[in-house]
């Protein structure tokens, strides 16, 4: 029996045996890892995986499983014990999930190229050539460069007893460079992942390896010129789409996950801060800054770290405003918290694996672009900070209290942008201060990807973290 | 476990060589493990986990070279048919790879016998299956009567075997069972306490599933109506929960692999004061009731303990054999010719990638087993009575980040339960604080070690750690006060 036939017949044997709802994944995946040091390889290797993932809602009560043997009657076992552990437990609130269309559809993530047209050869020339040119670019000053290179083709096919049956077809590649900077005992390091939903082709574009070489020559320069500076007063801090992006995934994604507002990632990723805001008013009342901002997750985006067109519940994706024109607009939602919330699912839920259940998970997070140029944002900044990338960073658990560590960020003063570079400028402000200091937004956008993670056993997911530069007012910076 | 075939290994390891591998490993892990998720003072979701696969590590070089090339293979639900058509294809294909400057051999002793390491099965998992919901309901209900308003957490327990064998003959099989909850409880909106089970044998686990229940419960109450901190510099006293993650990442430095990808700060720091002399660490295999104890490594090397710092100097790194060539190799100017770095049976098929996924490559790298703190002489009690400055009592932490591991600078965010200690005494609980640090600096700080050791693994805890309670002076607090 093939994946596809054993996941129809185990939606049909959940349901045979009392399950209310029955829902099986089954992936085939293949991953090729290409990981070196200095342009040296320290490991290369490709790594099949099959499997499929069940769930199972038997009186309110869910149950999850998942096996890599592909037979009928493992999955029969398996399906057995998960309806007998769904029975064993007892709910005061029975677990419901929200009414979807019925959808079969098939979709595939646009490809040009196939991975398997490529190469080992050139994979590992490409690696050796971005190397060549790191080392290049940043003479001795980058001493220890470590670069992943990583494809993944996935194949998934997801069947529910409401009928719906989604197909599909995703390739992705990453890459992750780890460059460790030294000068004179002076030391910086910075992590750069970059990624998209598509095939070879993307990586071939010359703006890929540039970009890279870029960032690494800025972290060069970071590690020769920055100096630490003192802010008695509040200054105005411009930030790039690099450091906007991560605010936006922290400070406003994750605390919009639903699952967290209600407390299912209580024990591990924490619960949210929104929940005391909803205690209080509605969504749509709930002021969150000033009426330019509007924080988006968007899957549908082609190409993107993060994209997908059909959510692992079978529900069609959409692009989502968390907050529009400075309010709290729209959660991220899966069909059981779609339906507390007494609506629809806007197709939030993501698995990483076949082995990991579906829950509520970020895509592509950022701040909607403005209408200003860079330029005009720093030109009225009297006395400022520009912060381009950051290093260290942290958030409460509820997603308020946060902290961004300035790597890349230079002085402003009088509208311009000076050369004077400033060391690790800290930003340690809540949720609500970042929101509300912000008073221009530019049209500029640039993204990156980043490995978003949460839940228990944890399930990391690639997403981008990008958008446009914003300018907060009146900040305190350390 | 009923899929279990040891025969698969000599088949493995003897298809590898007869297609030209030099040398192969060939290890066999069937695992049944399940978890219950709850929040809200409900079960969420039941899981089960059926696992069934052989990895296969394969090299082919010159004994003498600079590195030797290498690949791993992982054939998912393995019957004799998969083996004959995946691996001399896996072996052709290791002539296409360049060397892995990383790899330089495996043990090829012959190890005839292994150590034997207490409490690593208890048969009683095997009727845990249907009474786990029950015991977590109980758990719940302690927890609320103690004060907790609502409870949260998880309970992750399971069976596995494990079979080894090399081209050198070194390996033998051994079956585990493990148990680990978290429990969370929240009394009012911000106000929580957790505690952890950690456990290979299940013979008391009701009541330590009840004890971690009242005890996240009653932190939780006790935290209720916390003010926020003051910035500033106290006294630390950390729980073991948070020992373990903050002394973890000073840890995982003792390796030389970590030197090697610029993320150890302790990198040139070998025979140095890294810490207060109160402070020795060990890696230990052998530790009874270890989530990860084990008779030997994945090269078949018999387990043996590691002194990583002793009376505050640093000791010794951890290491397989690839690693210890290399890193012999690599400071042959520095080392006395009769140095010589040998393994210390940490050899692991580890994940190398940078994405934390299943799918990230493995190969066999130096990976920690569990680490195991000298304990102290202080009662949690007497820690508190000896505070005569400001100090503050942390009882878990999350979303530890560097500013640059190298230097090993870093802050880190508090959560649950977190109480200021004056003149001896708790007097109040705090809120919104965040701790700043340096990893080494902290470590020389450190003034009381505990005399009860707990071990903890968790969500932000990956090497199952055995630790006390410490305290440690100057440490710094920060807070977003905008």
């Amino acid at each position: 029996m093939d994946g596809k036939s054993l996941s129809d017949h185990a939606v049909e044997y959940g349901g045979k045996k009392g399950a209310q709802y029955s829902e099986a994944r089954f992936v085939s995946s293949v991953d090729e890892n290409y990981i070196a040091r200095n342009g040296k390889f320290l490991s290369i290797q490709e790594k099949p995986t099959q499997g499929i993932g069940i769930r199972i809602l038997v009186d309110g009560c869910m149950s999850f499983g998942s096996t890599d043997r592909l037979e009928r009657k493992a999955v029969e076992n398996l399906i057995d014990s998960l309806i007998r552990s769904a029975k064993q437990t007892r709910r005061e609130e029975p677990i419901r999930l929200s009414e979807e269309k019925t959808i079969q559809k098939s979709w595939k993530s646009p490809v040009k190229v196939p991975f398997s047209d490529v190469s080992d050869e050139e994979k590992q020339d490409f690696i050796k050539k971005l190397d060549k040119a790191l080392k290049q670019g940043t003479g001795k000053v980058i001493k220890n460069r470590v670069v992943f290179l990583n494809t993944k083709k996935e194949d998934k096919y997801v069947a529910n007893s409401d009928g719906s049956r989604i197909n599909s077809n995703r390739s992705y590649i990453s890459i992750l460079t780890v460059m460790n900077a030294d000068v004179n005992g002076k030391r910086e390091q910075r992590l750069l992942g970059l990624g998209s939903t598509s095939g070879w082709e993307w990586i071939k574009k010359k703006s890929i390896k540039k970009r890279i070489v870029k960032e690494a020559k800025k972290l060069a320069k970071t590690v020769r010129n920055a100096e630490n500076v003192q802010f008695k007063e509040p200054i105005d801090v411009v930030v790039s789409g690099d450091v906007s992006g991560i605010m936006a995934h922290e400070n406003v994604g994750h605390p919009s996950e639903a699952d967290r507002i209600m407390g299912r990632e209580g024990a591990q990723a924490g619960e949210s801060f929104y929940k005391d805001l909803m205690e209080e008013s509605e969504i749509g009342k709930i002021k969150m800054g000033n009426e330019n901002v509007s924080i988006i997750d968007d899957p549908t985006m082609r190409g993107s770290p993060g994209h997908y067109l059909y959510d692992d519940e079978c529900v069609k994706a959409r692009k989502r405003y968390l907050v529009k024109n400075g309010y709290l607009n729209e959660l991220l939602l899966n069909r059981e918290y779609a339906h507390k919330f007494d609506t629809t699912s806007n197709a939030a839920s993501r698995s990483n694996s076949y082995s990991r259940e579906p829950i509520v998970r970020m895509s592509n997070t950022f701040f909607e672009p403005g209408q200003h140029t860079k330029e005009e944002l720093i030109e009225d900044v009297e006395k400022g900070i520009l912060m381009n990338s950051f290093t260290e960073w942290n958030i409460d658990d509820r997603r308020f209290h946060s902290k961004y560590v300035g790597l890349e960020a230079y002085l402003i003063k009088d509208g311009k942008v000076t050369d004077k570079m400033i060391k690790r400028p800290v930003l340690e402000l809540t949720t609500e201060s970042i929101l509300q200091s912000i008073d221009a937004v530019s049209k500029d956008y640039v993204s990156r990807m980043a490995t978003c993670g949460k839940s228990d056993p944890m399930q990391p997911v690639p997403v981008s973290v990008g958008g446009p530069h914003l300018r907060m007012r009146d900040i305190e910076v350390r | 476990m009923e899929r279990f075939d040891e025969e698969l290994l000599e088949m493995a390891v003897e298809e590898a060589t007869r297609s030209g591998a030099k040398e192969a490993i060939a290890e066999l892990v069937e695992e049944d493990t399940s978890q219950i998720r709850f929040s809200n003072s409900s079960i969420d979701v039941n899981k089960r986990w059926d696992r069934y696969h052989l990895d296969l590590f394969l090299s082919k070089g010159r004994p003498f070279s600079l590195g030797r090339k290498i690949s791993t293979l992982t054939i998912q639900d393995p019957k004799p048919k998969k083996i004959r058509e995946r691996v001399p294809k896996e072996v052709r294909k290791l002539e296409e790879l360049p060397k892995s400057k990383l790899y330089w051999g495996m043990d090829g002793d012959s190890h005839s016998s292994y150590p034997k390491v207490n409490d690593l099965y208890d048969r009683s998992i095997e009727s845990f299956y249907d009474k786990a919901p029950r015991l977590i309901e109980n758990t719940i209900r302690e927890s609320m009567k103690a004060g907790a308003k609502k409870v949260a957490g998880v309970l992750y327990f399971g069976k596995r075997k494990r079979g080894l064998l090399t081209s050198y003959g070194n390996g033998g099989t051994y079956k585990t069972s493990h148990c680990e909850a978290t429990v969370r409880s929240f009394h009012e909106s911000g106000s929580s306490g957790q505690n952890l089970v950690v456990r290979r044998d299940l013979s008391d686990i009701e009541e330590n599933l009840l004890n971690a229940g009242r005890k996240a419960g009653e932190l939780a109450k006790k935290s209720a109506d916390a003010n926020d901190g003051k910035e500033g510099t106290y006294d630390l006293i950390m729980n073991p929960t948070v020992g373990a993650n903050i002394f973890g990442n000073l840890l995982i430095g003792a390796n030389p692999i970590m030197w090697i990808a610029g993320m150890s700060c302790l990198k040139g720091k070998m025979g140095e004061q890294i810490s207060s002399k109160k402070l020795s660490v060990r890696d230990d295999p052998l530790v009874d009731g270890g989530l990860n104890s084990r008779p030997f490594d994945a090269e078949g090397t018999p387990s043996k303990r590691t002194s990583i710092i002793q009376d505050g100097e640093f000791t010794g790194l951890i290491n397989n054999t690839s690693s210890a060539k290399l890193w012999r190799f690599m400071n042959w100017k520095k080392l006395k010719f009769w140095v010589r770095p040998k393994t210390t049976s940490n050899s692991k098929l580890g994940q190398i990638g940078m994405t934390g996924t299943e799918n990230d490559p493995r190969t066999l790298i130096p990976k920690p087993s569990n680490y195991v703190f000298e304990p102290g002489d202080y009662s949690f009690e007497e820690m508190i009575s000896s505070s005569r400055r400001p100090t503050i009592y942390l009882t878990s932490n999350w979303y530890t980040r560097f500013t640059n591991m190298r230097e090993g600078k870093f802050s880190t965010v508090p959560r649950d339960a977190m109480f200021l200690i004056k003149e001896g005494e708790i007097q109040r609980p705090l809120k919104n604080l965040r701790l700043k640090g340096d990893l080494i600096e902290m470590a020389k700080n450190i003034e009381e070690i505990g005399k009860e050791l707990k071990q903890v693994k968790w969500w932000e805890v990956e090497t199952p750690t055995f630790i006390p309670y410490i305290k440690i002076k100057d440490c710094k607090f920060t807070r977003a006060r905008q």
